[in-house]
């Protein structure tokens, strides 16, 4: 049925994503990637998910592209507008948020992930974003999935600075730091990975079709655990990527 | 006292080096009118807190009038960086105690409840964290849970001399709705010494009595309401008007260099006299018309 499909690798991305996430959870959302996956979680398995937005915004229904969460359009049709304490601190905090989705400008071998700087800390560096909720939803969700281009300058043995914390040098060293959780999976454009449960390495999980493990291995600047020969990556259904482009994204707002 | 007072007058109740919360988050109900009678009046010194750091935020440091910002990370949404506190950043001119969003949430809620200090979960781990022991070490220190024994990371609650809220309506004496989400501006106001209100809408307290759940900011921590239309442009303001994505751009672009960063001053900021000129300037009637939000979307 699904020979012949054609899908781009973002939707293949975010297929992979609703795939991770269980009916009845509550979810921390960016945007673009993950709201998609989210989306598509309640359209199929997951009906009773909830999505969460760090800033106040529970379950919105947008209908026009956002630039951001301080996007007025991103809070359309939400049901519940609130705070920062009410999200990151009632939800959050708390530990009832069951997934995070995360990005940056570049992860390592433990999921330790960069959104503030890239250089030398200490000297010539160029400063970017920062954690806003990152580093909250890295430290407290019960697990997060990074959501990252599979470049080798993305992809590095360590970052030049952490964030948001993964596995940190591994084995025992999150634990050590006092927090819970941590990354579950890595989804790429290439591949996906989860984590060694006891070096808390990168191990991969599967190869996306098209791809291969000459090419996933080629575009890291570290070497992952790579168990046998590991399987391809499923590919989205028909249903899947009708879904996607007829209904949850039909002006391809998040795509971009 | 009677607290209705022009921008100017508000302004100038602010000394150089007070610590200023602001409410901007990225690029909606950013305190910018506000932002620019602060560089006319020649304020500097300011301390500048936020959760997410805004184009109110980066236009104040941009024109040297904050020595320190305290933030959860920042930046224009998709439109771009925050050039002017980046660049104050990487070249070393301005002091940053960058936070996450829930640990400044929390910090203002700890000076909002008027706690010692408060035990987080996040930060542990990071580099956030320690960089934060190097710029900032008397904020942040840790207990032992009495009842457990556990070690917890606890931080300094934060105590604005002053917290300046845009708001979509407040009445003369400041008690003011904030419609949409209100990110951290409630705890911001509540943990402040004092308040400035700057709103869209001026109503009778009659309105607000008629809908008291909905006051977020009470009157009482108020020192100026100042009744000032389209403050917050070209940021939005949920449920009033959107954001002026063109001139976003145009500032956005213009503060990847200080030259650039300086002729927008110039232009938008010192060649003005007052907020109405600014108004006229950036479109006049037409075009902030066109911005204003339809009443199902808000925005």
């Amino acid at each position: 049925m699904a020979a012949g499909l054609e899908y781009t690798p973002f939707e293949l991305m975010a297929v992979a994503g609703a795939r991770e996430l269980k009916d009845g959870e509550i979810v921390a959302v960016g945007l673009g990637l993950p709201v998609i996956a989210s989306f598509l979680a309640k359209r199929t398995h997951a009906p009773s998910l909830t999505m969460l937005f760090e800033l106040g915004v529970v379950d919105p229904e947008p209908i026009h592209t956002g630039v951001g969460l301080a996007d007025p359009r991103v809070w359309y049709r939400a049901k519940i507008l609130s705070s920062f304490v009410d999200m990151l601190g009632t939800v959050l905090h708390k530990g009832l948020v069951d997934v995070g989705f995360l990005g940056g400008l570049e992860t390592d071998a433990y999921g330790n992930l960069n959104t503030t700087l890239l250089g030398d800390p200490k000297g010539k560096f160029r400063h970017f974003v920062g954690s806003g909720g990152a580093n909250d939803i890295a430290s407290c969700a019960c697990r997060t999935i990074i959501i990252i281009r599979h470049e080798a300058r993305k992809l590095n043995e360590a970052v030049s600075f952490v964030t948001s914390p993964g596995y940190l040098r591994g084995d025992g060293d999150r634990e050590a730091a006092g927090l819970r959780g941590g990354p579950s999976r890595v989804i790429t454009d290439k591949a996906i990975f989860d984590f060694d449960p006891e070096s808390k390495r990168m191990r991969l999980v599967s190869i996306h079709p098209g791809a291969t493990l000459e090419d996933v291995l080629a575009n890291l600047a570290f070497q992952p655990i790579v168990p046998g020969d590991p399987p391809a990556t499923e590919p989205p259904t028909a249903e899947q990527i009708r879904l996607i482009r007829e209904e949850i994204d039909p002006e391809g707002m998040y795509a971009g | 006292m009677a607290k209705l007072s022009t921008l100017a007058e508000a302004v100038a109740s602010i000394s150089c080096e007070a610590h200023v919360a602001l409410s901007g988050f990225a690029i909606t109900r950013c305190t910018m009118a506000f932002a620019r009678e602060v560089i006319r009046q020649g304020i500097r010194g300011l301390m500048v807190s936020q959760c997410v750091g805004a184009m109110d935020a980066d236009m104040l440091a941009g024109a040297g009038a904050v020595e320190r910002i305290v933030y959860g990370g920042g930046s224009l949404d998709r439109f771009g960086r925050l050039n002017c506190v980046n660049r104050g950043i990487e070249e070393g001119t301005l002091v940053a105690e960058e936070y996450s969003s829930l640990s400044m949430a929390f910090r203002y809620l700890a000076g909002s409840l008027g706690l010692p200090f408060i035990p987080i979960r996040s930060l542990r781990g990071s580099d956030v964290l320690r960089r934060l022991q190097e710029v900032a070490s008397s904020e942040i220190g840790h207990v032992d849970d009495p009842f457990t024994g556990d070690d917890w990371l606890v931080l300094k609650p934060l105590v604005p001399d002053v917290a300046v809220v845009q708001v979509q309506a407040a009445d003369e004496d400041g008690n003011a709705w904030i419609l949409g989400p209100r990110w951290d501006n409630e705890e911001q106001v509540k943990a402040s010494k004092r308040a400035i209100v700057i709103t869209e809408r001026l109503v009778p307290t009659e309105a607000i009595r008629r809908a008291p759940e909905r006051t977020v900011i009470p009157g009482f921590r108020v020192s100026h309401v100042v009744h000032l239309p389209f403050a917050a442009h070209p940021t939005s303001v949920y449920r009033a008007y959107d954001y002026d994505a063109d001139h976003i751009r145009q500032y956005a672009n213009a503060s990847k260099t200080p030259e650039g960063f300086l002729k927008y001053l110039d232009e938008y900021v010192y060649g003005v006299k007052n907020h109405w000129d600014y108004l006229e300037l950036v479109g006049g009637m037409k075009h902030l018309t066109d911005l204003t939000a339809d009443p199902i979307l808000g925005y």
